[in-house]
């Protein structure tokens, strides 16, 4: 087991390189120039001076070849330093430290609304299929599912304020306790749980024709007890294999969420280094959303044989 | 599913009562009835739409701006006095021709890398996969938005320079570029889940017994993949097209709210919802149009595609 995590993180790392090796070459020939962006938006009349430009390109290291400055990054990321940001000057693993927590608390909580909400009701479906609950589960899946972040955020807070007039605007962040961030919570569940919902109907509908359910239900055992203990058990192991989709949908929609409400998570940085082509900003959170993506792939293939004992045998066999 | 063709040289005879089979099991669903009439729909304002309105979509009248709806205008004014109503429905051709070339792009680089994969195994599966996963490994919002933020002003500043060297209005045209841009790198981020059906509907595939039965004929590999493979795995791909035309749309509209979709005054329902996001505590209906219509048909997508799921997979179904 041990070699076989070794052996994805190692195939993980050239992939990784050549991601980020594609964001270096469109920053490095593509970007719009972050320097000369700095001069135009800063406040007041600062002179825009092509000497002085050069010159802070010069000192951020800039005007090298290609690949010696792709080379200078890895070996600086190798020993934990990701770099100053081009439009603040401050340490890139400064901001994004700040920012982490955040998400990651916010994404921890989302995937675990998604499990505790998502699976009962895609078990429900399934075991009421074509009837009208499974119609009104699965439509309001699809439903959610069709709502992007985006949208479902604005409409929520104007629906909140229109029912509770004397309430604060929820923006900005307070920690997982605070009242804040139940909204953004919402918003952010809704595709992760339309997403598992339909792989658990599914997966119930496929487990309910097997043979072992017939003889549980030939047996007499009560139809709770075949959905909890015959059921439930097969279901998880498919859903379970959704994690990493389930990371991409939460990474994608923090960066809506994340404007929407006003949190000073990783997507808010995200947007604001795209507007500003702060490109180490931008390669370190390539990484970490790269890195992420593949530990949850790498915790499903671990977490697979204690679901499901038959792929621990054939993983020994190989 | 297990559909077997009697003999080699008829292969047209048996897939009519496939399809038939599948068309009249469709029609008994009736989520996915109510999904197709709504592509339908659809299809209809985007052929012929632009002639049902009496106003131009782009023709302002800054007497009449941020109307409230009313008989004269079904979904109001937005701030220049444009017919929201007319603009929605510019919007829909629009989205259906970016979910259209995006999805047919994503589907041929798909099917092609997902089909030579697991027709080939070994090496070449390895490696296209490794592929595949790397680039549904990362983060891929986030990569598509930097290919496009730093890619559009390049290519724009080429296309100029190219016209004024060669006066060729061919480059005058800079919306191709802005097309060739969404459209490609929206492909780019959404071939991999086709490549991974097709190879996996393969591998069970080529172990049939046509296809056995097609080499001892002695046909050639391509002649197999093309002939007996290919067609035989395209009932999930249907599926997986349906609902990937719905995301499509979504993913286009993900696009605009971050500012680099398809550039106005083009209507999209994207720029319609992210204008609409900046003004919507004054005027609510200029970002519910175009979410809703967004919304139903994404929905309309979805219904369908889990259909044709039901349709084309009746082992699932009771």
């Amino acid at each position: 087991m041990l070699r076989y995590i070794a052996m994805r993180i190692l195939l993980w790392i050239p992939s990784v390189l050549l991601v980020m090796l594609g964001v270096y070459a469109l920053a490095f020939y593509g970007a719009g120039d972050p320097i000369k962006l700095i001069f135009l938006r800063a406040p007041g009349d600062v002179a825009y001076d092509p000497v002085r430009v050069e010159a802070i390109r010069e000192s951020a290291g800039l005007t090298k070849p290609f690949l010696e400055q792709f080379a200078n990054y890895l070996l600086n990321l190798l020993q934990g330093n990701f770099g100053n940001s081009l439009n603040s000057g401050r340490s890139v693993w400064a901001m994004i430290s700040a920012a982490a927590p955040v998400s990651f608390k916010l994404g921890l909580c989302a995937i675990v609304v998604t499990a505790l909400i998502a699976v009962p009701l895609g078990l429900v479906a399934g075991l009421n299929q074509n009837t009208k609950l499974d119609y009104t589960i699965l439509g309001s899946a699809l439903f959610l599912w069709a709502i992007p972040p985006y949208v479902a955020g604005p409409l929520l807070m104007v629906g909140l304020l229109l029912i509770l007039p004397g309430i604060h605007v929820p923006y900005g962040w307070g920690g997982v306790f605070d009242a804040r961030i139940i909204l953004p919570l919402v918003v952010l569940s809704f595709q992760p749980i339309a997403l598992i919902v339909r792989q658990t109907r599914a997966a119930v509908i496929e487990v309910l024709s097997e043979d072992f359910v017939r003889t549980a239900r030939a047996k007499g055992v009560p139809e709770l007890f075949v959905a909890l203990k015959h059921v439930l058990r097969p279901v998880l192991t498919p859903v379970v294999t959704q994690l990493g989709l389930i990371m991409i949908t939460i990474i994608n929609g923090a960066i809506f969420v994340e404007l929407v409400f006003g949190l000073p998570g990783l997507g808010r940085l995200t947007v604001q280094a795209l507007i500003n082509s702060d490109y180490p900003v931008i390669l370190a959170i390539t990484l970490i959303g790269s890195l992420l993506v593949m530990l949850s792939n790498l915790l499903v293939d671990v977490l697979y044989p204690l679901l499901d004992p038959r792929a621990a045998t054939s993983m020994k066999g190989r | 599913m297990a559909f077997v063709p009697m003999s080699v040289p008829v292969p047209d005879e048996a897939p009519v009562s496939l399809w038939r089979d599948a068309w009249s099991r469709l029609l008994r669903n009736r989520l996915a009835v109510a999904g197709l009439v709504m592509v339908l729909v659809l299809v209809f304002a985007a052929a012929f739409g632009p002639m049902l309105t009496p106003y131009d979509f782009l023709s302002q009248n800054l007497e009449a701006r941020n109307l409230a709806p009313s008989l004269s205008h079904w979904f109001g004014t937005d701030d220049l006095g444009r017919d929201v109503f007319s603009r929605v429905l510019y919007g829909t051709r629009t989205a259906l021709i970016v979910a259209v070339v995006v999805t047919a792009i994503a589907v041929a680089i798909g099917v092609a890398l997902g089909a030579v994969a697991g027709f080939f195994g070994g090496l070449v599966d390895r490696t296209i996969m490794w592929f595949t996963d790397m680039t549904m490994s990362v983060p891929n919002l986030l990569l598509v938005v930097v290919i496009n933020a730093s890619l559009k002003t390049p290519l724009s500043q080429w296309m100029e320079a190219r016209y004024l060297v060669t006066l060729n209005p061919f480059y005058r045209e800079t919306i191709w570029v802005d097309f060739l841009l969404v459209f490609g790198s929206m492909a780019l981020i959404s071939w991999p889940p086709y490549a991974r059906l097709v190879r996996a509907q393969v591998l069970t595939i080529r172990s049939r017994p046509y296809v056995t039965a097609a080499r001892a004929l002695g046909l050639t590999n391509r002649i197999i993949l093309i002939r007996y493979v290919v067609p035989n795995a395209l009932g999930p791909l249907i599926v997986a097209v349906s609902a990937g035309l719905g995301s499509a749309m979504v993913l286009e509209s993900a696009f605009s709210f971050l500012g680099v979709g398809v550039n106005p005054p083009t209507p999209s329902w994207g720029n319609m919802i992210s204008d609409g996001l900046r003004v919507w505590q004054h005027y609510p209906h200029l970002l519910a149009a175009p979410a809703a219509v967004l919304g139903l048909a994404t929905v309309a997508f979805s219904f369908l595609g889990d259909g044709l799921n039901d349709a084309l997979n009746p082992r699932g179904s009771k």
